[in-house]
C-alpha cells in the first residue's frame, strides 16, 4: 500500500481525537486533512475531492449520514468509512444502505482503519457495495 | 407493543448519551497513548533510563482502554434496550454476550467465575431486549446464590425450533432457593423456566 499518495479527509467534532489520529497517520506517511463538522466537510470535498472520507456519524449540526448522502450524490466514487457508536449497529447499517464502504466503532484500532482505507482505495470502480 | 416505564426510558436515554461521551474519551486516550508509542518507535535508537517503564505503561493504557471498551459496549446496549425497535424482538446471541458482561462482576463478587458459551449465529427471539437482559440477569443472580469460592457457573445458549434455550448450571455446592423461580417465571413470559434440581433452563420463543 502506497500510503504517501492517499488523499484522505477526516471528519469529527472531537478535536483531540481526530487531530491525534491525523498525527498518527502522518507518522505513517499519510497526509490527511481534518475538519470538525459536516458543512466544513462538504466544503473540503468541493475544494479537493478525496479518495476516502473517515466520517463520524454523531456530530452537532449536520449529521454524518446527511454528509454521506450529499457526498455520494455528487461524488459517487468517493468512499466513506463511518465511525459509529457501540450501542446500536443501526447507524452503521443505515450508512451502508446509503453507500458507506464500511463502519468502525470507537475507540478505533488504527491498523484496522488503515486496512479499511486501503481496501476502499483498491475497490475497483463500479463494484457494488455489500 | 410492550409498555416501557418512563423511568426506564429516561435512564436509557441519559445512559446512552453518557456512554457515547465515554467512547470519545476512551478513543482520545487510546490515540494519545498510540501517538506516544509511535514517537517512541520512530526514535527507537534513542535510549533513556525509564524507556522500558514508559513502554510498559503504554501497553497497560491500551489494555485498560480495551477493557473499558468491553464495558462500554455492554452498557450502551443496555441503555438502548428501551428503544422502540428492540421492544418486541432481538438477537438472543448478541444480548447473551451483553448479559455475560453485565453479570460478570456480580458473579465474581460471589467468588465465582462465569463460563458463558454462545453460538456464532444470531438467534432471533420474539422478546424485547430489556426483558431478555432483566430475566437473564435475575436468573444468574438466583443460580449463583451466595456463591462458592473458586466456583464456576457454566451457561450455555443453544438454538431450538420453537424456543432457544439458555441453560445455567449453578456452581457445585450451591443450592439455589426454589422460591425465586416463581418470580423468574413471571419475568420471562411468554417464555418459560424449568428447574430440574441441578440446572436452570430459560426458554425464549423463536421469532418467526
Amino acid at each position: 500500500m502506497d500510503m504517501n499518495t492517499w488523499n484522505i479527509l477526516l471528519v469529527d467534532d472531537e478535536v483531540d481525537f481526530i487531530v491525534t489520529l491525523a498525527e498518527r497517520l502522518e507518522l505513517r506517511g499519510v497526509n490527511a486533512r481534518v475538519v470538525h463538522d459536516g458543512e466544513a466537510a462538504l466544503k473540503a470535498v468541493a475544494d479537493n475531492v478525496p479518495q476516502v472520507i473517515v466520517l463520524d456519524v454523531m456530530m452537532p449540526g449536520m449529521k454524518g449520514i446527511e454528509v454521506l448522502q450529499k457526498v455520494k450524490s455528487e461524488h459517487p466514487k468517493v468512499e466513506v468509512i463511518l465511525l459509529t457508536g457501540q450501542g446500536k449497529t443501526r447507524d452503521g447499517i443505515e450508512g451502508m444502505r446509503h453507500g458507506a464502504f464500511a463502519y468502525l466503532t470507537k475507540p478505533l484500532d488504527l491498523e484496522e482503519l488503515i486496512r479499511t482505507i486501503d481496501e476502499a482505495i483498491r475497490l475497483p470502480e463500479g463494484t457494488p457495495h455489500a | 407493543m410492550p409498555e416501557i416505564p418512563k423511568e426506564a426510558r429516561f435512564m436509557g436515554t441519559v445512559t446512552a448519551q453518557t456512554m457515547h461521551e465515554m467512547q470519545n474519551i476512551l478513543a482520545i486516550i487510546r490515540e494519545s497513548a498510540g501517538l506516544i508509542g509511535d514517537i517512541l518507535k520512530v526514535n527507537s535508537r534513542v535510549d533513556f533510563k525509564h524507556k522500558p517503564n514508559m513502554e510498559r505503561t503504554l501497553e497497560n493504557i491500551t489494555f485498560q482502554v480495551d477493557r473499558g471498551k468491553g464495558w462500554l459496549d455492554a452498557t450502551s446496549r443496555l441503555a438502548h434496550t428501551p428503544d422502540t425497535d428492540l421492544l418486541e424482538g432481538c438477537d438472543l446471541t448478541a444480548y447473551s454476550k451483553t448479559l455475560a458482561k453485565l453479570a460478570d462482576r456480580y458473579v465474581r463478587l460471589k467468588g465465582t467465575a462465569l463460563n458463558f458459551n454462545v453460538p456464532s449465529t444470531a438467534l432471533p427471539v420474539s422478546m424485547g431486549a430489556l426483558q431478555v437482559l432483566m430475566s437473564g440477569y435475575r436468573a444468574l443472580q438466583w443460580a449463583v446464590g451466595a456463591g462458592m469460592k473458586d466456583g464456576v457457573m457454566r451457561v450455555d445458549l443453544e438454538g431450538g425450533t420453537d424456543f432457544h434455550i439458555l441453560t445455567i448450571c449453578p456452581p457445585e455446592g450451591v443450592i439455589p432457593d426454589r422460591e425465586g423461580i416463581a418470580a423468574l417465571e413471571t419475568m420471562l413470559e411468554p417464555g418459560r423456566v424449568e428447574w430440574d434440581g441441578s440446572r436452570l433452563q430459560l426458554f425464549f420463543p423463536v421469532q418467526r
